[in-house]
């Protein structure tokens, strides 16, 4: 039996599946992410109170069968105001993702892939937005159309888009030279479809790396936002909210603003073990090009 | 035929690598020996452990791969019970090895002079002007024009070629007993190639340096090595000098990749000879020959199948084979 | 070396220029007549008038862009419209504190990050690796102004170790150090983790490479394999991670001040924003920004002294 052609695209789907099963960092990760998706997709039937239902006579109440963790300062239910934040982020995160990674890929790999004039401008564009530091850059944009959730979601978006481009070039840059790409053109592919069929899939290893650093930063980006007042409003519970609510009676009630600081700190923690445990995966390649490009 | 005690003699080496049902044998009971002055050509297909066998004798293999058992004797002491400090001072000292890939061997960000200095001081205490001086020599040695001026220049402002012959000067800067060169020229191109070549032959001759040349290139085996092992599948299958074993290969494999190479004098048409099939994946093949399924002559045989050919004198003491017909391998098999 | 300067000077000034487009452009994207923002109650039509004609705000929109470069080029940003007094005087009273703040930070942040990540990626496996790993997964993983909380809730007010505040108006050297101590390592800490990872990734990515496995087959010691052979290499992916990493911190340095109310540019621009002193809020961007840039270009030009292949082109 002849020896089979080298296949050109990406290897089976089930040959991947395996050692990204093995990998004990990313199955913990997924997993405590869809926990997180779950409780955040069924808050109005987890939640055993209203988030907003404030009641003053019960602040501070210490944990009880109502109040599985306690009410804050204005009475509300602590458990309730943390799953309904789970909502939140997960909002943020997906939106952010969806917006920055269509937009970002899209001007990276046609950077990347056409060259020239179109790549200098691109790098030049990029070099000057990421000069402004990220979270600053989001700020400025908030505090330009005015707090809510859409704004928090557009402004990290805008602010993260150059980062993911930056990343999709540098990988399209290596896709690029290779041998496939260049046979494809000696047979007269059109560049339009050499770019959708060939040079996009191979690159998607890479930007699911990236999607799950944008979507760590954006929680954490939203968190920042809320808790300097400029990002979702209260009563909206987010946790960032939550912590600047319990930041006032943090001496003697510090519960409140650490358990909302965990919530914040157990999803990026696994959102970060998704993203580590793929790097190691998919392509070992992929360290250099995910790892400092994507802060 | 030589009597000299082996300046290298590797016994019954093995290599695992942890796989998913147990250790996998990436190098699977090698037995070698080379003598002070003499090459011996590794040959086989990649894959087929040959630098893994002499990067397990320099304890080079990373992990999770290591050195089960065997022996690797240089200089009277074997080289698998050494430590970590003592194996360090022989590297580089005794027994050297250069790699494939001349572009990427070296450092790209010190000078040549800087990097040869380096291993100079590695293993002696030398002045840095003697050091320097020491350099330039070995530079023009392995004839680098202009050496005294290219010592401060850096790699990339050296050709592929060049390279090659400055990590060879590396090599070779505290005289070793034994040089292993891991295709030093694959990645070179032709003429290159002879003038490494040669150097190394002149390093032969002159130093009576034992080096180990591993190539999958048969001409380059023909016209410079004295000895030659054929390597299969992690194990030795052929071994003999280069004259017996080109006139008379005593194991299938052997005469398979002779006869698979294009002849200028073959008539017009003629088809290309091919092993057809792939070499098993290491850990795969658990008894009986490694090459049974490919093997025109042994393929479907219950003795290939079952057992386990030993290396063992095919034709004279000095040329061994690991196959059950060896002794009925006829010459007309070969090259037509 | 003097082309590469050139190409890194040139470079700096494009995206100087950029930026402060850039941050032109931020600031008028804002919905609605800024100064009817920022007259707000006292916003009669006569007002507005007279407020845009002195902001210049009622010339075409290019003019206005060039008038802004060319205040910019003489260091006059425009005039907060809270105190009345020129941005640059604003932003210059609140960069010392900036400084000192990131310079400390950063120094911790490396001081801590880099060896770490060496030491990480030479004992690459060993549970002194795993160690750091876990601690720099927290370490990014918890946002910086929740460790800042923490921090003052537990050694400043329980263990009264450091001041709650982050600054204090009295006077005296130990004073100002021991108010900048805690802000200083909460931040460090934070971007330490980054550091670390990154070091690490960028030590491991050397260590692969072939030329140290040539190094090793000469007999060159683990030692100097390590510190001479492999960092040099490392050096200019770990200047590039500091670059980034104190980009990053700038950002999140806001975050810090607001938390151990501490002044600084982050806070400045707060109030800013709060204010809706949008004059203010673009200065203090750029010369952030701007920061920003002369940094990267710095470190720029010192790839070039590093790096002999950028040399030589």
């Amino acid at each position: 039996m002849a020896a089979e052609p080298e296949p050109v695209a990406l290897p089976a789907p089930q040959r991947r599946l395996a050692p990204m099963l093995a990998h004990s960092g990313l199955v913990t990760g997924a997993v405590i992410l869809v926990l997180l998706a779950l409780v955040a997709l069924l808050a109005p039937w987890l939640a055993p109170n209203s988030p907003d239902k404030t009641d003053l006579m019960r602040a501070f109440a210490a944990p009880s069968w109502a109040f599985p963790l306690g009410t804050d300062q204005f009475g509300r239910c602590l458990l309730s105001r943390l799953i309904w934040g789970a909502r939140v982020s997960l909002e943020v995160a997906v939106a952010v993702v969806a917006l920055s990674l269509s937009i970002g890929t899209v001007l990276g790999a046609l950077a990347g892939y056409l060259g020239g004039v179109v790549e200098r401008v691109f790098t030049g564009l990029n070099d000057v937005l990421l000069a402004f530091p990220g979270f600053l850059l989001a700020l400025a944009i908030v505090a330009a159309r005015g707090s809510s959730l859409e704004s928090v979601v557009l402004a990290v978006s805008i602010a993260y888009v150059p980062r993911v481009a930056v990343v999709m070039r540098a990988v399209v840059l290596t896709i690029k030279p290779r041998a496939f790409i260049e046979a494809s053109h000696a047979i007269g592919m059109s560049d339009l479809r050499i770019l959708l069929r060939h040079v996009i899939p191979n690159a998607f290893p890479p930007v699911i790396v990236v999607a799950t650093v944008s979507a760590a930063t954006a929680i954490l980006a939203e968190a920042g936002l809320s808790f300097l007042g400029l990002g979702v409003q209260p009563p909206t519970a987010t946790w960032g909210n939550i912590i600047a609510d319990g930041q006032t009676s943090i001496v003697e009630h510090p519960f409140i603003s650490i358990a909302a600081g965990l919530c914040i700190a157990v999803t990026v923690i696994a959102l970060n073990l998704l993203g580590d445990g793929l790097r190691d995966t998919l392509d070992p390649q992929m360290r250099r090009q995910t790892g400092l490009k994507a802060l | 035929m030589s009597t000299k005690p082996y300046a290298l003699e590797i016994r019954r080496l093995r290599t695992v690598f942890p796989g998913p049902t147990g250790p996998l044998s990436i190098v699977d009971d090698v037995t070698l020996g080379v003598r002070p002055g003499e090459m011996l050509a590794v040959v086989g297909e990649s894959g087929s452990g040959k630098s893994m066998t002499f990067l397990s004798a320099l304890g080079l293999v990373s992990a999770p791969g290591r050195v089960e058992s065997g022996q690797v004797l240089v200089g009277g002491r074997d080289l698998v019970k050494l430590s970590a400090a003592e194996l360090q001072a022989i590297r580089g000292q005794s027994i050297s090895m250069i790699f494939q890939d001349p572009l990427s061997g070296l450092n790209p960000v010190f000078t040549v002079g800087q990097q040869i200095t380096e291993v100079l001081r590695a293993h002696r205490r030398t002045g840095r002007a003697e050091a320097r001086r020491e350099a330039i020599r070995l530079l023009e040695r392995v004839q680098i024009p202009d050496a005294h001026r290219r010592l401060d220049d850096y790699p990339h402002q050296f050709s592929g070629g060049m390279r090659q012959r400055v990590l060879t000067a590396m090599a070779i800067a505290h005289s070793p007993q034994v040089l292993i060169a891991d295709e030093p020229t694959t990645a070179l191109d032709v003429t290159v190639q002879a003038q490494v070549l040669e150097l190394l032959d002149t390093l032969r001759r002159e130093a009576g340096m034992a080096i180990v040349l591993i190539t999958h290139d048969m001409g380059i085996v023909a016209r410079h090595a004295d000895r030659v092992a054929v390597m299969y599948a992690g194990r030795v299958v052929e071994e003999g000098a280069v004259t017996d074993v080109f006139a008379q290969p005593r194991h299938p494999y052997t005469l398979s990749l002779l006869r698979s190479i294009p002849q200028l004098d073959a008539p017009v048409g003629a088809e290309l000879m091919a092993i057809r099939g792939q070499p098993p994946l290491p850990g795969t093949v658990r008894q009986g020959c490694p090459f049974e399924a490919r093997c025109y002559l042994g393929a479907g045989r219950p003795a290939c199948r079952e057992g386990r050919p030993e290396l063992a004198p095919a034709a004279g003491p000095a040329h061994l084979s690991a196959c059950h017909f060896a002794e009925t391998l006829h010459v007309q098999e070969a090259i037509a | 070396m003097s082309r590469h300067l050139a190409r890194s000077l040139a470079q700096l000034l494009l995206t100087l220029a950029g930026v402060v487009t850039v941050a032109f452009f931020l600031m008028r994207a804002i919905p609605g007549d800024p100064a009817l923002y920022m007259l707000g109650d006292y916003a009669t039509a006569d007002a507005v008038a007279v407020l845009r004609a002195k902001l210049g705000l009622d010339l075409p929109i290019l003019q206005q862009y060039l008038l802004f470069m060319q205040h910019a080029l003489t260091g006059d940003l425009g005039t907060s419209v809270v105190t009345g007094q020129p941005a640059m005087t604003e932003i210059a009273s609140s960069v010392p504190w900036s400084l000192a703040l990131a310079v400390s930070g950063m120094g911790i942040a490396i001081a801590i990050g880099v060896p770490l990540g060496i030491v990480s990626a030479s004992r690459h496996g060993s549970w002194i690796d795993r160690a750091v790993m876990v601690g720099a997964l927290l370490g990014i993983s918890f946002p910086v102004f929740w460790i800042g909380l923490v921090a003052i809730l537990g050694l400043a007010h329980k263990a009264g170790l450091f001041p709650t505040l982050g600054a204090s108006s009295e006077p005296g050297l130990w004073t100002s150090l021991h108010h900048l101590a805690l802000p200083a390592i909460v931040l460090g800490l934070s971007v330490a983790a980054y550091i670390a990872r990154l070091t690490r990734s960028a030590m491991l990515e050397v260590l692969g490479q072939d030329f140290i496995r040539v190094a090793r087959a000469m007999g060159v010691s683990e030692h100097r394999i390590l510190y001479r052979l492999a960092l040099r290499n490392a050096l200019v992916p770990i200047l590039a991670v500091i670059s980034v990493t104190f980009a990053w911190s700038l950002g999140n340095a806001i975050l810090i001040e607001v938390v151990f109310s501490r002044p600084g540019l982050g806070s400045t621009i707060m109030k800013a924003v709060l204010a809706r002193d949008y004059q203010l809020v673009q200065a203090g961007l750029l010369v952030l920004a701007g920061a920003v840039v002369f940094v990267n270009t710095t470190f720029n030009i010192l790839y070039g002294v590093i790096d002999p292949r950028l040399r030589t082109r």
